[in-house]
């Protein structure tokens, strides 16, 4: 389905669309308020650019240097082309350790994946640990938000959900009842659990040590209590040296949620003792979108959500009308670079307003990237009859000043006289849920003329 | 060719010419913080309570006021043996560690801009020890807070095996995104600077 179809779907309960749209506006509120705390904020976001652009231009001799150092530290490196041999690594080991329940805190580069239901298929337990996480597996879901993964979901929704699983009471949605039930439950699946998956925010190539930021404290509950800590990265997660990660923490958590900093920045580097580590490092598809120079900036990304929050397109129409792990901007710049023809209404869902790049710490330039797309995709997948036509005549009316001028002249007249039936009539899309403007009386043309022309005058 | 090989070897074809890396230069972020004040305000803001305290006995008296039906306690800070109730030594499994109530630990280095305070394998004798804890209890000098991150990183040439920026105590909003203070690590978080 398109993502306007899909958008559609989510469109239907106004009042969710509007408090999705309040709730993400409020995030990026507190974005601002609090990167507007920092000084050289602009500076700091070229920092992260800079630092991430020469690391991608270096970066298999950093992710050698990262195995080196990591194999040193004594944690095993795994290497996976794709996302089926990330998963078939992650069994194997899980085999290796006779692991049958496996607690996961939040990784974008599973969901990408389909681990769980890759695991579950083998007959073992895989349990979200992020609490937004655990109420999307509950309610057998793919997460919406990439930092808020359960946002589209109100809190009688979890109320019932948990009454379904976890036989909680009902509680009109308390988010405090619910969020204590969810701790007992969880703990104890922290307290058995076999093993710990975890991502990476950012894997240090100097030190072979990779750090993971949350704020629920899952990640560190399920590494430090399993015997085994299955750590999973794509390739672009690496930075070059440790000093950096002074950058990339003070940009992540301001972009994120307007906190300072995330509640835990848990910095791995050696197992504990008796205890064993791994990090599985991904390609799937990284290592093309490098090869596209007008793309590969999208490799910066360091998932803070922020073009997310942002986009007034996102904002109403949801994560899942993008179909894709990651949603939003970021999304659909990335997922035409797995499959154009899959993706390909994707970067249309933009007003090019250019929000995203402006709040993106690591100034990814998202939108002129999603206007690249457009131009790739307008040429090699067929487009809507419509479209194409509209786009013909557009075209055409736009190349003769003269035509332009009476088609101007009848559109302004129809605005103001036609009856708001027909103004409104269902082939016009800009006329769903709102009103068009008045249309003006002259034309800027004229405007600007009579101007110039009073102008003289009045000399 | 092995999968490593073959992702090396796109990687080293596709990418762009190499470009310099930037140098970080501080002092450009530098507001001329106060630092303590800085400090205290940001624990704050991220959920944390900030006590002032002149020795060890003094953290002791003070937790056992605010904490008065703790039953398992563990402290690491020097001269506080008579407080712990829990002997580390005779813990299997730091799944054992389920019940303990309050943790105190001293860290050598805070930072002023987010109230975050650093802990790793030098003090925990388990690394879940501040996750699995109801209450955390952290102590620190005045003189090892720095203001910026970046400070922060100058000081830690060695993150040791496992270390950890805590800031503030453990919570989430994934529920219509109301703030609540408690997720799956520590329920509060009391910081004593001295
Ligand atoms: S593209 Fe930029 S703003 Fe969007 S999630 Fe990634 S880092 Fe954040």
């Amino acid at each position: 389905m398109s993502h306007s179809q899909l958008a559609s779907i989510f469109n239907k309960d106004e009042k969710k669309v509007d408090w999705h749209d309040k709730a993400l506006w409020f995030v990026r509120h507190k974005r601002d308020k609090s990167v507007h705390e920092v000084k050289n904020w602009e500076e700091l976001r070229n920092l992260g650019h800079g630092i991430k652009a020469h690391m991608l231009s270096n970066l298999d001799v950093y992710l050698k240097e990262f195995e080196a150092n990591a194999n040193k530290n004594g944690v095993e490196v795994h290497w996976a082309a794709n996302a089926e041999e990330h998963n078939q690594i992650v069994l194997k080991i899980l085999q290796e350790n006779n692991a049958k329940k496996i607690v996961k805190s939040k990784s974008m580069l599973t969901e990408e994946c389909h681990l769980n239901p890759y695991l579950e298929a083998e007959g073992l337990e895989v349990i979200d640990t992020d609490l937004g996480e655990r109420i999307v597996q509950l309610a057998k879901e793919p997460p919406s938000h990439i930092v808020l993964p359960a946002i589209h979901k109100n809190r009688h929704e979890v109320d019932e959900l948990f009454q379904e699983h976890l036989g909680t009471k009902p509680c009109d949605g308390d988010p405090q009842y619910l969020t204590g039930e969810a701790r007992k439950h969880l703990r104890q699946k922290f307290i058995e659990a076999d093993a710990a998956l975890t991502g990476v925010n950012f894997a240090i190539a100097e030190t072979g040590g990779f750090v993971v930021c949350t704020n629920e404290g899952n990640a560190d509950m399920g590494a430090h209590l399993a015997p085994v800590h299955i750590a999973c990265m794509g390739v672009e997660k690496i930075i070059p040296r440790q000093e950096h990660l002074g950058v990339f923490l003070r940009l992540l958590a301001r972009s994120a949620t307007g906190q300072p900093v995330t509640t835990y920045s848990s910095h791995f580097k050696k197992p504990a003792d008796g205890k064993k580590m791994h990090i599985i490092i991904v390609d799937n598809g990284r290592s093309e979108q490098l090869s596209r120079p007008d793309f590969r900036a999208s490799l910066h990304c360091i998932r803070c959500g922020a073009c997310m929050n942002t986009c007034p397109i996102y904002r109403r129409s949801g994560g899942h009308s993008y179909d894709a792990t990651i949603p939003g901007p970021i999304g659909s710049i990335l997922s035409p670079g797995k499959d154009l023809k899959q993706y390909s209404t994707l970067p249309f869902a933009s007003t090019l307003c250019g929000s995203c790049s402006d709040v993106c710490p690591v100034k990814i330039d998202i939108h002129a990237q999603l206007y690249k797309w457009r131009q790739i995709i307008t040429k090699e997948t067929p487009q809507p009859f419509i479209k194409k036509k509209s786009m013909e005549i557009m075209g055409s009316i736009f190349a003769k000043p003269s035509q332009f001028e009476t088609v101007g002249k009848i559109a302004r007249w129809s605005l103001r006289s036609l009856p708001k039936s027909m103004i409104n009539s269902k082939p016009n899309a800009w006329g769903k849920a709102r009103d068009l403007p008045l249309g003006p009386k002259e034309s800027f043309d004229d405007w600007y003329k009579n101007r110039e022309a009073n102008k003289t005058k009045n000399d | 060719m092995s999968s490593r090989d073959h992702i090396l070897n796109r990687i080293n074809a596709n990418k762009p010419e190499l470009l310099t890396l930037p140098n970080i230069d501080a002092s450009i972020f530098d507001a001329g913080l106060n630092v303590m004040a800085e400090f205290i305000k940001k624990v704050e803001v991220v959920g944390g309570n900030v006590l002032e305290t002149t020795s060890n006995d003094a953290v002791i008296s003070k937790v056992e006021t605010i904490f008065p039906d703790a039953q398992i306690k563990y402290s690491t800070i020097a001269g506080t043996e008579a407080f712990n109730t829990l002997d580390l030594t005779t813990i299997k499994k730091s799944q054992d560690l389920e019940d303990l109530d309050i943790l105190i630990i001293e860290s050598d280095l805070a930072v002023a801009e987010n109230g975050a305070v650093w802990v790793s394998d030098k003090q925990l004798p388990l690394r879940v020890l501040p996750f699995i804890t109801k209450h955390l209890v952290l102590v620190v000098s005045k003189e090892n807070v720095v203001p910026y991150m970046h400070q922060a990183y100058e000081k830690l040439s060695d993150t040791s095996g496992f270390g950890v920026f805590i800031a503030g105590p453990s919570k989430t909003a994934d529920i219509e995104q109301s703030l609540v203070i408690g997720a799956h690590g520590a329920l509060s978080l009391t910081i004593f600077v001295k």
